[in-house]
């Protein structure tokens, strides 16, 4: 497995050293041949969705495979994977509901035989306009079991899910002023946590989930602040005469990317998490909004305006190349750096950001916008 | 468009009131006073409880906000602002003269809210609105209005006047509007 593991960077090393391009492309032929056998129902179901979806995989019949995926049900899956040999790989237990079960066991998978966190155990969350009024929706990262959350006949938006998932904070406007709000998901209690004089919007965890850094007007302009995940101890980061929005916290906390129009148009800045001086990222592009910073830290995915419209860019912050990957707004990394969500066309995009395969996860909701997604 | 420069234009009072009262806003002899662009603001120094962009916003008043019923928003017209710009522009100054003038004479509250139009990202749209509405009301500070008796909301593109797309409806969008508390 650790063999497995080193091949795989090494292939991604001399790739990336061959064209001077920081990511790799891997075609279908590089992705692993697995097949999913003795399982049934939704767990096999939701299973080889999830090993597919990860972008690591090709679903192939057993006997065929490089991994042989078995499972016996009951209340608790026992999983199992051999490698091509015969030799047990990874043998675990999961407990929870069926499509639970089916994502835990999907994301040991990836992270067994390729080294990536896997994304099928995580959650998605985004505004949708199904109601009529913006409300906060929630769902698993495949897509599915969709929930409304919010129930305001009001404005929420801006929702950002804790990285580990447990709670959600987000816009709403029910005081009649934008203010922040936390919901714990899974006791359903809500608290209005950031209700300072003026705008507050854009909150966004900080890795450990310890922190909130947002948009703050209290002082007579919009700009940075970092409060404490209750929304205490505000602390101002920005003081320039412009708007500052979007902070995206580095993966070690850090540092804070965000954009500030500061120069004319919104351009991305980069920050020290404790304050000091922004520095100007280049892109290449006149607008830059909505950054969200990878979790391995290597890429910042934000909005260009591109021909009337916005698309999807990615930034590497090693070569300081900036690439379109599709024409949507408000993208977000999911826990494997390899996948984005973004609205696009009223829908739920997901994007594998080195094949450039998309998949629509949500639509049929109204208008869905600024998708936020769980680590 | 408004030129950049102007935009971000960024006066301590008395200075720009030298520059306005003057007319002679010379966008060159003035650029030497905007932010120098690092983003920082690390020439203004300070500590963090300063409010060095404006006033400090006042405290809210308890059950009452915007869109609330003891709210009357059609006193005064809505100040325009151009694409992606917070720029109050000489055009809307009679308008902000007009308030102004009303604040100085009453004792009542105002709460400005500032829109954007469609085009633009959520996150922006909300800070953009919120830094127009900010500009009117230092706007109207500085034209001799009560700050304290000044507060902002932003709404982005929400709610706009005219929900269409095009060049007419993108303009009636772009605005702060004043609630006047009753």
């Amino acid at each position: 497995m650790k063999k497995l593991c080193a091949i795989f960077s090494l292939a991604a090393a001399s790739v990336a050293l061959a064209v001077e391009v920081p990511t790799i492309t891997i075609s279908k032929s590089d992705k692993l041949s697995i097949a999913v056998n003795g399982l049934s129902g939704e767990v096999a179901k939701v299973l080889e969705n999830d090993l597919a979806m990860s972008g690591y995989f090709k679903i192939t019949p057993p006997g065929a495979s490089g991994f042989l995926v078995s499972g016996s049900g009951g209340g608790t899956l026992n999983g199992k994977v051999e490698d091509h040999g015969g030799k047990t790989v990874l043998s675990k237990s999961f407990s929870g509901s069926a499509r639970s079960q089916a994502h835990q066991f999907a994301d040991e998978i990836v992270e067994t035989l390729t080294g990536a966190r896997g994304i099928a155990n995580t959650r998605v969350a985004f505004v949708a306009t199904k109601t009529g009024k913006k409300e906060i929706y929630l769902a698993d990262a495949d897509g599915a079991g969709v929930t409304e959350l919010t129930h305001d006949g009001n404005i929420s938006v801006a929702p950002c899910l804790s990285p580990d998932g447990r709670s959600l904070a987000y816009t709403g406007y029910k005081s009649g002023y934008p203010d922040v709000y936390e919901i714990n998901l899974a006791s359903g209690a809500r608290n209005r946590i950031i209700k300072f004089p003026g705008t507050n919007s854009g909150a966004a965890y900080s890795p450990d989930g310890g922190k909130i850094a947002l948009t703050l007007s209290k002082d007579g302009n919009p700009e940075l602040y970092v409060t404490s995940a209750s929304g205490g101890g505000a602390r101002r980061l920005t003081r320039t005469p412009g708007v500052e929005s979007s902070p995206t916290w580095s993966p070690d906390g850090g540092e804070i990317i965000y954009s500030s129009d500061d120069r004319g148009t919104p351009q991305l800045y980069r920050i020290s998490a404790s304050g000091g001086s922004g520095q100007l990222i280049s892109t290449g592009h006149g607008y830059n909004t909505e950054p969200n910073w990878s979790p391995d830290g290597k890429r910042v995915a934000f909005n260009v305006r591109e021909g009337g419209g916005f698309a999807v860019a990615i930034l590497e912050l090693a070569s300081g190349q900036t690439r379109l990957v599709g024409d949507g707004q408000d993208p977000a990394w999911g826990a494997d750096s390899r996948h984005l969500i973004f609205a696009s066309g009223g829908a739920l995009i997901l994007l594998d950001a080195q094949t450039g395969q998309k998949t629509t996860l949500v639509s049929g909701l109204g208008k869905i916008s600024e998708p936020t997604w769980s680590r | 468009m408004v030129p950049l420069t102007f935009k971000k234009m960024h006066l301590s009072r008395p200075l720009r009131t030298a520059c306005i009262a003057t007319l002679a806003l010379s966008l060159s002899s003035c650029a030497s006073w905007k932010k120098g662009g690092s983003g920082s603001g690390g020439d203004y120094g300070g500590s963090d409880s300063d409010s060095v962009n404006g006033t400090a916003l006042p405290d809210r008043q308890e059950g009452v906000s915007f869109l609330g019923e003891n709210v009357d928003r059609n006193k005064f017209s809505p100040v325009h602002f151009g694409y992606d710009s917070f720029s109050v522009s000489g055009d809307e100054r009679g308008k902000i003269r007009e308030v102004a003038e009303f604040m100085r004479s009453s004792e009542k509250s105002i709460i400005i809210a500032g829109f954007t139009d469609e085009r633009g990202t959520p996150e922006y749209n909300r800070g953009l609105g919120e830094r127009r509405a900010q500009a009117v009301r230092s706007a109207l500070i500085s034209a001799g209005a009560d700050g304290s008796r000044l507060q902002t909301v932003s709404f982005g593109a929400e709610l706009p006047v005219d929900s269409s797309s095009g060049d007419s409806a993108w303009a009636k969008n772009r605005r702060a509007e004043f609630g006047v508390v009753r």
